[in-house]
């Protein structure tokens, strides 16, 4: 499609836009820091690596392997018996947007109304939030938060989990366009699917006329449109294929029209939730369509995923589906390696379950310098001490952008006051 | 504060239970060769209880035809019972644990089975304290949504066992999970939810046929963000906690007065139970007082017929609940959820009061703000009785992970644990909480054979419950999945065809 003044103007908006979010990142100081004698991941399908090390510098990863010269002024961190990670990515995630569930005055996930695709999940991150720091302690340093309800339900942001201010923060304001087709979307929009599905064509068809139209539209000689001018413009992106568009869908056939839609417009396509996308893995291999999961919901919770199964994530992974796992959740951080670590159990591959969670993420979402530890990546690096998903590991040190961060959080400051009980001289509580 | 116990009036007229479950002797706990149900009394008859006897169905839970012998060996065994056995052997027959031991074990008599478990673990099988599965039941269909009558704050009446649905897909899932008992409650929408279901994992046509035989009724109790949410959304009482208290007293107050008219009827027939049905006219005063099922609920409570659950999450709202018990004179068996037991652990351990909890759940409301994954581990050093529960079907699949995360956070925090008093968060102390400790929870001689076998350590995020036992019949194969137990999902390709293309 040609660019009109309009777009290209729009365009140079939304870059600079962009650069306002990133320009102010924060400054990586202090001194290179070099992670020694440990198990590092590394990527490209290639088995860890032992006794290795990893050299931060300048916010960036400077070396990765077993034979780095660590500079003298490096600080060492002796990792021998630990394993080293880049930091997890988690793909579906509500930190920064809510602090308590249930008081809708801290909860910023859900709008009331089913058509919002101009919805930014950035304008409500809060970096300061408690979760932001519980996240990270689970070995968690970015996060997409996305949308969670409307049938266009809005853009996530990209965040790393460091930082005091949004600018320090957000990597990418506006990463993808979120859309749902799930049962619970259906009933709270068109009641129906087939109503859903005309609802998201007429959306899209508007939006496609829009861009085709945008002088007449300014002059207000255009056809009269039903969304407004704000929506219209957010899905320009999805369209020109600068932003993935991230379905909503878990029953094999809503998957399949999901598939049909992404034809149509020739768009990008991520499919989320898919807990019946077993039954249609190889059409998503063929595509190299990602999913974003959570492995362990193996429950017929809805008549849209009665062949949800414990081996979706692993069955996936075989058939070669870029699998990419992620918490669906706000506070439970841990529930990233945690989920990894259930599709292990269920059969799937221990390095690919990592990739899940690092790389399948970054490659699914265009997150370049994310994901994977080799030279020139964003410095998000965590070090375990052992196996990443196994109950027994403990994050021991979160490095964000190279720079160390903090392991306290809320939970670690009760934990100190009532480690020893507070109990007061009377005996009296 | 300190927690007095008033002497209830009520209970100095001489009559007393003899079992939560009235005169019935618990079928169960014969078989298993265990005590009779815990009990706070020892003798006597319970009118209450006796009411609850004419009510029995001719559906009851029969005793399970005696299994034939299972024998295990070669695997690491972990009792729950301070003892682990590397190598060990675990011998079932009848029904019960004939001989747990270290080494090779007796000779398999003929007819038995012999399970080469080498490089397994075998645990007790998990007891998960507190669930909705059948209550609330997959899929969520308005259908079946049958957790929380929620027309009136206090619904002592009902029974969490006439509305669990036996087809709920979720059973098989948490058998495979290595669950073998769950505590079914009524939600938390109420002050008194009503009483819920000890249920024992196979399966059958209907409730009453799975509950766990000799297990006393239990009753869901809720304090705190919930009535007062959903009451306070209706423009009714109660809308505040001081609210859910007072509503909760004056429950208590009308059931001291039914018992006190039960208990000078009973005496005015000069029996020690009224032996003869309601509606008879014998005597010129043996009209008896009417029932209600509410009342006679919240009565056998202050007689210590039944164990309370508690559903409170903040310290000050349990140290609230304790001082509604001390008024009325019961006891509370265990706070569920509890996030800031770890606050009071020294009052709920002195005063013997459980907790059944989850290890990092928090936030989602403001009475779990101050949740933290050492609770378990704090309230254990305390020497309190801590369990693990789900609330979640989901969870509920995976609780051995929950106490090797809990186990994790604990040693990290400097509690000193081992994997039992991991593994007593899954089996042990859920079984105290439900009052069938005596019959289930840890591998011993003389108890119920239900039993896990896992594929690794099953604190281990890898561990998969390979065979499942209850009373020493295998209800789950992990490798012969077989046909999937509920009829809803027959034809699902995700059940008929699981895990067996792996």
């Amino acid at each position: 499609m040609r660019a009109g003044g309009g777009t290209r103007r729009a365009l140079v908006a939304a870059m600079a836009s962009a650069l306002a979010w990133t320009g102010a990142a924060r400054a990586a100081d202090g001194p290179p820091v070099a992670i020694v004698h440990a198990r590092v991941y590394v990527p490209g399908g290639r088995a860890p690596l032992d006794y290795a090390t990893v050299l931060l510098a300048g916010g960036k990863v400077q070396a990765v392997g077993r034979d780095v010269t660590v500079p003298l002024q490096a600080v060492t961190i002796e990792a021998k018996g630990k394993v080293v990670t880049p930091g997890l990515i988690d793909a579906d995630s509500s930190v920064g947007v809510v602090d308590v569930s249930l008081e809708p005055e801290s909860d910023d996930t859900d709008v009331h109304g089913v058509m919002s695709p101009a919805l930014r999940m950035v304008d409500g991150y809060n970096p300061r939030s408690a979760l932001v720091l519980l996240a990270r302690r689970s070995g968690v340093t970015s996060v997409i938060v996305a949308p969670h309800s409307g049938v266009l339900a809005g853009q996530a942001a990209f965040v790393d989990l460091a930082g005091d201010t949004l600018a320090e923060s957000v990597v990418r304001p506006t990463l993808a366009e979120y859309a749902r087709v799930d049962e619970d979307t259906v009933q709270a929009s068109a009641g129906t699917r087939g109503g859903l599905w005309l609802m998201l064509r007429e959306a899209f068809g508007e939006a496609r006329f829009y861009a085709a139209h945008r002088a007449a539209y300014d002059a207000n000689a255009a056809r009269p449109l039903g969304l407004p001018r704000a929506s219209l413009e957010a899905l320009q992106p999805v369209l020109r294929g600068e932003q993935p568009l991230v379905v909503t869908a878990h029953r094999a056939s809503d998957i399949e029209a999901a598939l049909r839609l992404g034809d149509e417009l020739k768009v990008r396509l991520i499919i989320e939730g898919a807990s019946e996308a077993w039954l249609v893995a190889d059409e998503l291999a063929r595509r190299k369509v990602a999913v974003v999961i959570d492995p362990m919901a193996n429950l017929p919770e809805r008549f849209d995923r009665l062949h949800a199964r414990s081996d979706n994530a692993a069955i996936l992974s075989r058939a070669g589906v870029p699998v990419v796992i992620a918490t669906f959740s706000a506070h439970q951080g841990r529930l990233l390696w945690q989920h990894a670590g259930n599709a292990v159990r269920l059969g799937m591959d221990h390095d690919a379950a990592i990739r899940a969670v690092t790389e399948a993420p970054a490659d699914a979402f265009g997150l370049r310098g994310y994901g994977r530890l080799e030279p020139g990546a964003v410095g998000n690096v965590v070090v375990w001490s052992g196996d990443p998903l196994e109950t027994s590991t403990r994050v021991e040190h979160v490095f964000v952008r190279g720079r160390e961060e903090t392991l306290v959080t809320r939970q670690t400051l009760l934990l100190e006051r009532y480690r020893t009980l507070p109990i007061p001289r009377d005996g009296s509580r | 504060m300190t927690f007095r116990r008033t002497a209830l009036a009520l209970l100095g007229v001489g009559l007393c239970a003899c079992s939560p479950r009235g005169a019935r002797a618990p079928a169960g706990a014969e078989a298993a060769g265990g005590p009779a149900p815990a009990s706070t009394c020892s003798a006597g008859q319970s009118p209450f209880a006796e009411a609850e006897a004419r009510s029995r169905m001719p559906v009851d839970q029969a005793e399970a035809p005696r299994s034939t012998a299972v024998l295990i060996r070669h695997a690491t065994i972990m009792t729950a019972a301070h003892r682990r056995y590397e190598p060990g052997f675990l011998l079932m027959k009848g029904g019960a644990i004939a001989a747990v031991g270290a080494g090779d074990g007796p000779a398999p008599e003929a007819g038995a089975v012999v399970v080469d478990a080498q490089g397994k673990f075998v645990t007790p099988g998990i007891i998960d304290p507190h669930s909705h599965i059948g209550v609330y039941p997959s899929p969520q269909t308005a259908g079946h949504d049958d957790g929380n009558e929620l027309t009136d704050p206090v619904t002592a009446g009902l029974r969490a066992e006439h509305s669990f649905w036996p087809q709920d897909p979720a059973i098989e899932r948490a058998v495979a999970g290595g669950v073998t008992t769950l505590g079914v409650l009524p939600g938390s929408g109420n002050l008194v939810g009503g009483r819920g279901v000890v249920v024992h994992l196979s399966p059958r046509q209907g409730a009453r046929a799975m509950r766990f035989p000799g297990a006393p009724e239990i009753l869901k109790m809720a304090c705190g963000e919930n009535p007062k949410r959903v009451y306070g959304g209706m423009k009714r009482s109660p809308t505040t906690r001081m609210g859910n208290v007072r509503a909760l007293r004056e429950a208590f107050i009308k059931a001291q007065k039914y018992t006190r008219d039960w208990v000078e009827w009973t005496d005015r027939q000069g029996k020690p139970a009224p032996a003869k049905k309601p509606d008879d006219k014998g005597g010129p005063d043996s009209k008896p007082p009417d029932r209600d099922l509410g009342l006679e609920t919240l009565a056998q409570v202050l007689r210590g017929e039944i164990l309370v659950e508690w559903h409170c999450y903040q310290a000050d709202d349990m140290l609230a609940a304790l001082q509604v018990a001390d008024e009325f004179g019961f006891k509370v068996r265990a706070f569920h959820h509890a996030l800031e037991a770890y606050k009071i652990r020294d009052v709920l351990a002195r005063e013997n009061v459980a907790i059944a909890t989850w290890d990092d759940w928090w936030g989602f409301k403001m009475e779990a703000y101050d949740g933290v994954p050492e609770n378990l581990a704090l309230f254990t050093e305390a020497g309190g009785r801590a369990a693990l529960h789900s609330d979640s079907p989901i969870a509920g699949q995976v609780l051995n992970q929950a106490a090797g995360k809990a186990l994790a956070a604990g040693r990290a925090a400097g509690v000193k644990l081992d994997d039992d008093d991991a593994l007593r968060w899954l089996t042990a102390n859920p079984a105290w909480v439900l009052g069938i400790d005596d019959q289930v929870g840890t591998l011993e001689t003389g108890k119920r054979a239900d039993v896990a076998v896992w594929s690794d350590n099953p604190l281990s995020t890898y561990a998969r419950a390979e065979l499942v036992y209850v009373d020493g019949h295998l209800v789950f194969d992990r490798a012969h999945p077989g046909a999937p137990w509920s009829d809803f999902e027959l034809g699902v390709r995700g059940m008929t065809a699981r895990e067996t293309d792996r």
